[in-house]
């Protein structure tokens, strides 16, 4: 008892991460992370799925979904900073939390810098010094500036990017809203949809590399849960705010693939290279527009496409740079989450002691982005590396090498969450869940009634075969991603063996005790004792004892 | 930014757009009909009309309970 009364006063005084994110806070910063994928995605998987890329679209959004409602169902639950990790952890043990929490580590870093670099393509448009072809040192320079300003804004604290997220969420949401209106209402002809969908239909291969290039449009809606333990109310706000934004992403990414195969231009198609006349969605998916092919799409749109194309590279480019802000956040906090369980040494769980932000975890996953940005940009910036690359990565450039580790980086985390919520779900049945995934086999495991979630076998399976498509279709991706997990799991092996903690297995862990703490914290005083009321339930159940 | 999320024309503006969604789901579902029928390549637009459908939906029901709750 003494121990639990100093570790409490110690846990006192250490500077914690403040309560500041409101619902609209909790819906942008997921919205901010996600909406900003679509402006990325459409032009990849236009150029690979062609005629199929509303199905690999619809295919990926599905897997989406039942990824959604996982994390909503356990980021409600479990509200504490470092979602997917803790989960796996909590669920799966230390070393699986480690991988999770390492792959989607991966993708934070990777999302800093491929949106701060997608940011500044679709600013190019209206600025053309810009332009990463024509001048490569200068977009280098802007892209550097760029990740170093949202290390120095997330340093200084939450509230400010959680405002600054809020205002450019709010205003792209009621843009695509007005674009999918005026596309959907005047120029949508479902007749040209079918039409090319059959006549457009694309390989087993170029399928596969589509649904792949898909999930990278709905990679980030865990920014919700890396929130959690700075949202108001984390239990009750968390299934609200993350079933709209589910929704609305999922719209979004339909929409767009839908409108771009079916859709009647209201100015003409500019023929292609060799003179001939091209559809609309082989335009949007060449070299010269997939990196802007919702600016280019949004063009084509009757009475609103002409202002639209003048505002749609400013509002794109602000989208993603809020949802590069997002990687900033996210890794922090994973980081920060990974540090408290001991799978990160201890420096990365130093909150700055005035604006209580994880500010080394901050400068240090924004290093790791900048490695990233050189890594990217070198070809350009040199012949020299321009020749090493194409002999090295078979003519891969940089930023496609980064896209190919984003939608490794995913399934792999998401894989494992998938396993940690079936696992929580036996093996944690007491903790209060506000939110459950629908469709549930009730059974009694160990004495007490569980919940097996079919959703979440659906999910995995669709995941897995995400994965296993990126490893099949991505060269590169097949050898760097598991490359970096195991090298990340040798200096994780190498950390825990010098701290003597157990290296394959895992730390004892007090869950009861950390749950009720993390509800106290969380502010949800009446499910902590509802989850107090459930464990005395389930040791009386298991040691036979009658009811009182 | 909070003040007018709070605020009761922030709610009803949400509603407009949860309409906004609404119709717009039910004329893909209708024109998808008119034109493919139960064809599978008129699938993707079925459900890109039902999830329209429900996230207006959504947001009536979150209108409804945000007012219960004041």
């Amino acid at each position: 008892m003494p121990d639990s009364v100093s570790a409490k006063k110690a846990a006192e005084e250490q500077p914690s991460l403040r309560r500041s994110v409101t619902p609209w806070g909790s819906f942008s910063w997921g919205y901010s992370d996600v909406g900003a994928d679509i402006f990325v995605g459409l032009g990849l998987v236009l150029g690979a799925a062609a005629g199929a890329s509303n199905v690999a679209f619809l295919f990926a959004g599905l897997v989406y979904v039942c990824v959604g409602l996982a994390y909503t169902e356990l980021a409600a639950a479990y509200p504490v900073a470092g979602g997917g990790q803790y989960f796996v952890l909590r669920g799966l043990g230390d070393i699986f939390g480690f991988i999770a929490g390492w792959a989607v580590l991966l993708d934070f870093t990777i999302d800093i810098v491929l949106f701060a670099w997608s940011c500044i393509d679709y600013l190019s448009k209206l600025l053309p010094f810009l332009a990463f072809t024509a001048h490569p040192w200068t977009h280098f320079g802007v892209v550097f500036a760029v990740i170093a300003g949202l290390a120095w804004l997330n340093v200084i604290g939450v509230r400010e990017s959680s405002a600054f997220n809020e205002i450019v969420s709010g205003l792209d949401i009621a843009s695509e809203t007005a674009i999918l209106f005026f596309g959907f209402l005047f120029a949508f002809r479902p007749e040209i949809l079918i039409h090319t969908m059959q006549s457009a239909w694309p390989t087993p291969f170029n399928l596969m590399n589509g649904v792949s290039l898909a999930i990278i449009s709905f990679v980030g809606l865990e920014s919700i849960s890396q929130a959690a333990q700075e949202t108001q109310r984390p239990a009750s706000v968390i299934p609200r705010t993350s079933i709209s934004l589910i929704l609305t992403i999922l719209i979004f990414a339909l929409s767009y693939s839908n409108l771009a195969l079916g859709l009647q231009p209201w100015t003409p198609i500019p023929p292609d290279a060799h003179g001939h006349a091209q559809a609309l969605w082989h335009y949007l998916g060449n070299e010269d527009n997939n990196g802007a092919a919702v600016q280019v799409l949004a063009s084509m749109i009757p009475y609103y496409g002409a202002l639209a194309a003048l505002y749609v590279p400013v509002l794109g480019a602000i989208l993603l740079l809020i949802s590069s802000n997002s990687g900033v956040f996210g890794s922090s906090r994973i980081a920060y989450a990974m540090s408290h369980t001991q799978l990160l040494p201890s420096l990365f769980k130093k909150v700055h002691p005035k604006f209580r932000t994880p500010a080394v975890s901050i400068v240090v996953f924004c290093s790791f982005a900048i490695l990233e940005l050189f890594f990217a940009a070198l070809p350009s910036l040199s012949p020299f590396f321009k020749e090493t690359y194409a002999r090295l990565f078979r003519g891969e450039d940089g930023i496609t090498f980064l896209g190919d580790l984003y939608a490794f980086g995913a399934a792999t985390s998401y894989s494992f969450v998938f396993i940690a919520l079936i696992a929580l779900r036996l093996n944690d049945p007491e903790s209060p869940r506000k939110f459950k995934m629908p469709f549930n086999i009730p059974f009694k495991y160990r004495g007490v009634r569980v919940e097996f979630p079919i959703v979440a076998v659906i999910g995995f399976a669709g995941i897995f075969s995400i994965l296993i498509f990126t490893m099949l279709t991505h060269l590169i991706g097949r050898i760097a991603g598991p490359s970096w997990i195991i090298l990340g799991l040798i200096a994780y092996l190498v950390y825990r063996k010098r701290k003597g903690l157990p290296v394959f297995g895992s730390q004892k862990h007090d869950w009861r005790s950390q749950q009720a703490q993390i509800l106290k914290n969380a502010g949800e005083l009446e499910l902590m004792d509802e989850y107090i009321a459930n464990v005395k339930a389930s040791d009386r159940l298991r040691s036979g004892e009658p009811a009182p | 930014m909070r003040r007018i999320v709070r605020s009761e024309g922030y709610a009803r503006a949400r509603l407009v757009t949860g309409s906004i969604f609404m119709l717009l789901g039910a004329v893909v579902i209708v024109r998808m009909a008119g034109s493919a029928g139960l064809q599978w390549s008129a699938a993707p637009g079925y459900v890109l009309g039902v999830a329209m459908i429900l996230l207006g939906g959504f947001r009536f029901y979150e209108y409804r309970t945000a007012r219960r709750g004041a």
